[in-house]
């Protein structure tokens, strides 16, 4: 065979391997997605087991922005718990249109604020805190970031959901807003209010930021 | 180092912030004993609330028709003291001031509180609303053919007391309470 011909060949080959293969090299590049997707179908089907895998793969997400808005372990715990039976009782309502980690972000948020409405827990929680001044997320942080995340634990609660979701989630006003059903003016200066507070606190411990 | 720069560099800071953080303990057998219940969460009060109305409705205006649809003739006792909110109501009905007025105000700010509801709760009342309203829409066309009806009269007036205790609930925004003489 000759050189062009052994090159024709081999462009032939290739070009018949990315245009064969190619959808099955998309799933492969994406499992996760495909196994989320499958296992939601299942979910919703009221397979339990199917649900199970969602939540492993989904509770460090739900676990970490409820730990963070709630500062306290055993309210967090709580309220992702709380979250996963919410989500499992809506599942039918969910058709994709967002991502599924966005929608169970939106309920685990609903959860921390029905409990802390229900509940006068919180005035206890920032007492504690105050008191201890470690923030329970913080242990899954490092270095001056302890500070900080020290820091958030100890704003007051309007100020901390906006910055939580905000600033360390990466939700717009509009999305933080709505999310906590209030304005997006509101969030706006719960922000403000949240970033002078942190550079109050940080600026006394001389945390560099 | 200004304001602005500390500012951002706070929320940079911030965004470098852990989100995944694994809880203590496996959260997974309470939620798995909680999804094994029977499934009666779904149903919130104010789903209940709606779904009796319309049994209530339902249930009401098919034992008028049976009960009515023969008589040539109909003679009551009328207690005295209803002879007046009866004669309110007249033989064509028809929704007072007060009452347009109330439901006008509550439905011009609905839409604006509902977009504050999550999209959960805003379906949830969405169609509670749509059920109560095709509830008054049947009772409506019942009281076409039977005008004079009191009990029809009165499940008007108590869904229409539904529609508007739902509108303030979601909005609390309204302080106007019907009376009977406001249909």
């Amino acid at each position: 065979m000759s050189d062009i011909a052994e090159i024709c060949s081999l462009e032939a080959l290739l070009t018949a391997t990315v245009s064969d293969y190619s959808p099955q090299m998309v799933a492969l590049n994406n499992p996760g997605m495909t196994d989320e997707a499958d296992c939601i179908a299942r979910a919703q089907r009221s397979d339990a087991k199917a649900f199970e895998s969602l939540y492993r793969m989904h509770i460090d997400k739900v676990y970490g922005i409820c730990l963070r808005m709630t500062g306290n372990v055993a309210e967090a715990e709580d309220c992702a718990q709380d979250a996963f039976i919410q989500a499992w009782n809506k599942l039918d309502r969910f058709r994709g249109d967002s991502a599924f980690a966005t929608w169970l972000h939106r309920i685990a948020v609903n959860s921390v604020l029905g409990r802390m409405r229900k509940s006068k827990r919180e005035r206890d929680r920032i007492q504690l805190a105050t008191a201890t001044s470690v923030s329970p997320a913080s242990v899954a942080d490092t270095g001056e970031l302890r500070d900080l995340s020290d820091a958030v634990d100890r704003l007051p609660e309007g100020a901390r959901h906006v910055f939580v979701l905000f600033a360390v989630y990466g939700y717009s006003h509009v999305e933080a807003s709505d999310m906590l059903g209030i304005a997006p003016g509101t969030s706006k200066a719960q922000l403000h209010r949240a970033r002078r507070l942190l550079a109050q606190q940080l600026g006394k411990e001389g945390f560099e930021v | 180092m200004n304001d602005i720069n500390r500012d951002d560099e706070l929320i940079a800071a911030a965004s470098t912030l852990a989100t995944e953080i694994s809880p203590e303990q496996d959260l997974w057998p309470g939620i798995a004993a909680a999804i094994a219940r029977p499934q009666g969460s779904r149903w919130t009060p104010m789903f209940v609330q709606a779904a009796a109305v319309i049994l209530l409705i339902g249930a009401s205006s098919s034992l008028t028709y049976l009960a009515t649809k023969d008589r040539v003739q109909v003679v009551e006792f009328v207690p005295t003291g209803l002879v007046f909110e009866q004669a309110s109501f007249g033989n064509h009905y028809a929704l007072g001031v007060e009452y347009q007025e109330a439901h006008g105000d509550l439905a011009a700010q609905l839409d604006e509180e509902l977009a504050r509801l999550s999209p959960e709760a805003r379906e949830d009342v969405e169609l509670n609303l749509a059920m109560i309203r095709g509830a008054i829409s049947q009772i409506n066309e019942a009281l076409q053919k039977e005008p004079d009806n009191a009990l029809l009269q009165d499940l008007l007036l108590r869904t229409y007391h539904e529609e508007l205790a739902l509108m303030q609930r979601v909005g609390g925004l309204t302080q106007h309470v019907m009376s009977r003489k406001d249909i």
